[in-house]
């Protein structure tokens, strides 16, 4: 690998190596540009990702919380509290390493839905610079480079191509779902999974091993971009990919032009990387986190600021959950986490009087620990012979039906630094302000229902909704440097470059206006693409 | 905390699974699979800290037809963990033992340990810690499960125990069919 000393200015510096900054990196390096990727994590390989859930609970492949902590409160009039509320794969691949790889496209009505079925009093709701014709060839380079299985359905927006790959198996669960989602009236579909299915790029297919969410896969078969883009940048001999670099400040000079970003080595040593122009890709929190640590005489907001939007809007996505107990086993926990999916109530009729709609799918996302303390019905026994019987006998005929759903961007959720709070860095730690919004709320709650429907439709003997309860915790980190036309009401324009600094572009979750049904990522890496496509063909115009 | 799906997947970690268990770093994770690798005695619990603790575990996944975590040695988990990522637990351990001995007596005049009583009596006396929400209690339990299920290699779920208990076979590789619906796929 191609390696450049911190004072070589480099044509960009990338912050983050995740979804999307894998993508950009392998973007401007094969468009022949210098990059250097610097990823706070450690750079792991196959031979590292093992089954261990312990080492998963604590925190092998995400961010630590003794060391970086978080602080949350519900509302702007509450003191935050220490609470870990943001979790993020920390390493080269980011979060794509651990994640169960859910790749939904976003549909046209993701776009611009405020101006279709009108905007929300007290939020940001509102429409894309975009559209899901401007993203779809995008889209496309997401299914083929990355590597996404599935198959039309009867919902899906227009597609340039097909898909790269056939879809999984159903497993039982699929057969459950197709079965119940029938008898609703609905058309379940194959789940687009970024799960090799067959040999793919030199990659190994999938084993269906099920330690998907929160693991790392050991054969490769899931496309991260530690096994998909990252390999490609690095082999171009224009990409240098530092790990343990740990940016806490974008530096600025007098003309409000980005120079480069100071980080510290895994020794803690702060180090300063030149760079022409800087691209964060460090996620919904972390990334504004940056830009509001990165102040400067003629940013006294923050980086990009402005418009004093940093932070706002975050957005989690919902979730209406039920679970349901079969007759028969359906071992959810063998091979991936989703493999059939209903989008009947992906926009929902008007007199229900809810805002935006969502997907299912059922699954069975948790591994062997997890299992007892989360899915057991309620009021079951917690101890003793019923409870040994109880969990003997659900563990394999225990099914999800996840409802994964829109949710409103609420200007007063944010990320924001705590006032006093730091990390181990000295670096001031993430303070997460978030309430779900009651419209959103009683959105969770519809699907819930809808949920534990289908799930006694499936011919399930027990069936419960799960609570639905204002979120404290999120693994979606969406929406804190939205996109949009107008500099006062966002923080990027429509090609993630930031509108108050022209050397500094953004592109990861942060740039989300809306959040889709709950699966980001492959909306994430398709702006990716796209803002890679554009930054390399500003750069060529000399337009930095 | 009853949703360890997505979106909490490691408030779990937090807050959810063992809490005060499973607060240390990974490096003492680490420490504690290779320390299991090589069988030892005890090196936290006392004998006595072990039988009381065992027999706790043992109420809370009994020997019945099938073994319990007594036979996958859950005791031993608990030890090694105690010894490595969750030394910090240590002192609300000794609290608890301290507090499940208290109710022993209450229970049984004369009596010194838990583990002494007769099934009932030690059921009785879990139950008071569970209606009282002990921490004790929930903590113990949820290390017990952990002590069940996480890899052999953690000193627990001997013979792979735990896993048969509930079903979930290590093969890690899988095809269809994958469960009894696939028939109908």
């Amino acid at each position: 690998m191609v390696k450049y000393r911190p004072d070589d200015e480099v044509d960009f510096v990338i912050v983050g190596s995740g979804a999307a900054g894998g993508v950009v990196a392998k973007e401007l390096s094969t468009a022949g540009f210098r990059v250097v990727v610097l990823e706070q994590g450690p750079w792991r390989t196959e031979k590292d990702f093992i089954h261990d859930e312990i080492k998963a609970f604590d925190g092998l492949l995400t961010n630590k919380w003794d060391v970086s902590p978080n602080t949350f409160r519900k509302t702007e009039k509450e003191t935050a509290k220490k609470q870990p509320c943001v979790l993020y794969g920390r390493g080269v691949g980011g979060t794509s390493v651990h994640f169960s790889a859910n790749y939904w496209r976003f549909r046209e009505i993701d776009f611009k839905e405020a101006s279709m079925k009108g905007t929300i009093a007290g939020t940001g709701f509102t429409d894309w610079p975009i559209t899901y014709q401007d993203l779809e060839p995008y889209y496309a380079k997401v299914d083929w480079e990355v590597g996404v299985a599935g198959a039309p359905g009867p919902y899906d927006p227009p597609r340039s191509r097909p898909y790269p790959m056939p879809p999984h198996p159903p497993k039982s669960m699929g057969v459950l779902l197709e079965k119940g989602a029938r008898k609703m009236g609905w058309k379940p579909f194959p789940a687009p999974m970024a799960i090799a299915s067959k040999p793919y790029n030199s990659r190994a297919q999938c084993v269906q091993c099920g330690f998907c969410i929160g693991f790392g896969c050991e054969v490769g078969a899931k496309s991260s971009s530690l096994v998909t883009v990252i390999p490609v940048a690095v082999a171009t001999g224009k990409c240098e990919v530092r790990p343990s670099s740990y940016v806490r400040k974008i530096e600025t000079n007098d003309r409000g032009r980005v120079t480069g970003v100071k980080y510290f080595d895994g020794n803690k040593t702060e180090i300063f990387q030149r760079a022409k122009a800087v691209v964060v890709c460090a996620n919904g929190a972390e990334t504004p986190r940056l830009l509001l640590n990165s102040k400067s005489n003629l940013f006294p907001n923050g980086l990009a600021n402005s418009s004093g939007v940093v932070g706002k809007h975050l957005m989690f996505n919902g979730a209406g959950n039920s679970v349901g107990v079969f007759e028969h086993e359906v071992n959810g926990y063998k091979g991936i986490v989703a493999t059939r999916i209903v989008w009947d109530l992906y926009e929902l009729d008007k007199t229900l009087g809810l805002v935006g709609g969502g997907g299912f799918d059922y699954r069975f996302d948790v591994t062997p620990i997890g299992f007892p303390g989360s899915y057991l019905p309620p009021k079951s026994p917690t101890w003793g012979k019923a409870f040994k019987r109880l969990v003997a006998h659900n563990y394999n005929r225990t099914v999800v039906c996840y409802g994964h759903t829109s949710s409103l961007p609420v200007p007063t959720n944010s990320i924001s630094l705590d006032p006093t709070l730091k990390d181990d860095w000295g670096v001031p730690a993430i303070r997460m302000t978030f309430q779900d919004h009651p419209q959103d709320l009683k959105l969770y709650k519809y699907f819930a229902e809808r949920g534990e429907e289908m799930l006694k439709a499936s011919g399930a003997v027990q069936a419960w909704q799960q609570p639905v309860e204002s979120a404290q915790f999120s693994v979606h980190l969406l929406g804190t440097c939205r996109m949009g036309n107008d500099p006062k009401s966002s923080v990027v324009d429509k090609y993630n470059r930031a509108h108050d600094v022209k050397n500094l572009f953004i592109v990861d979750g942060s740039s989300l206006v809306t959040c889709g049904r709950g699966q980001p990522t492959m909306t994430i890496q398709a702006l990716a693409f796209r803002a890679g496509d554009n930054i390399a063909r500003f750069a060529k115009q000399h337009d930095i | 905390m009853t949703d360890l799906s997505r979106r909490q997947f490691i408030a779990a970690a937090g807050t959810g699974v063992a809490s005060v268990w499973f607060t240390a770093n990974a490096a003492d994770v680490l420490a504690a699979a290779r320390h299991a690798a090589s069988a030892q005695p005890f090196e936290v619990l006392s004998p006595a800290d072990a039988a009381d603790l065992e027999a706790f575990t043992a109420q809370i996944v009994p020997t019945d037809e099938t073994p319990g975590a007594r036979e996958a040695r859950v005791v031993y988990f608990m030890d090694r963990a105690l010894a490595t990522f969750a030394k910090d637990n240590r002192p609300n351990v000794e609290k608890g033992l301290k507090e499940l001995r208290a109710r022993a007596r209450k229970a049984q005049r004369g009596a010194t340990s838990f583990a002494a009583l007769s099934n009932d009596k030690q059921i009785a006396v879990v139950a008071s810690m569970e209606r009282d929400k002990h921490p004790f209690f929930d903590d113990t339990r949820q290390a017990t499960i952990a002590g069940m299920l996480a890899m052999p290699e953690y000193g627990g779920n001997y013979n792979k125990i735990g896993w048969k208990w509930i079903g979930f076979d290590d093969r890690f590789s899988w095809a269809a069919p994958f469960g009894w619906y696939d028939r109908d796929a």
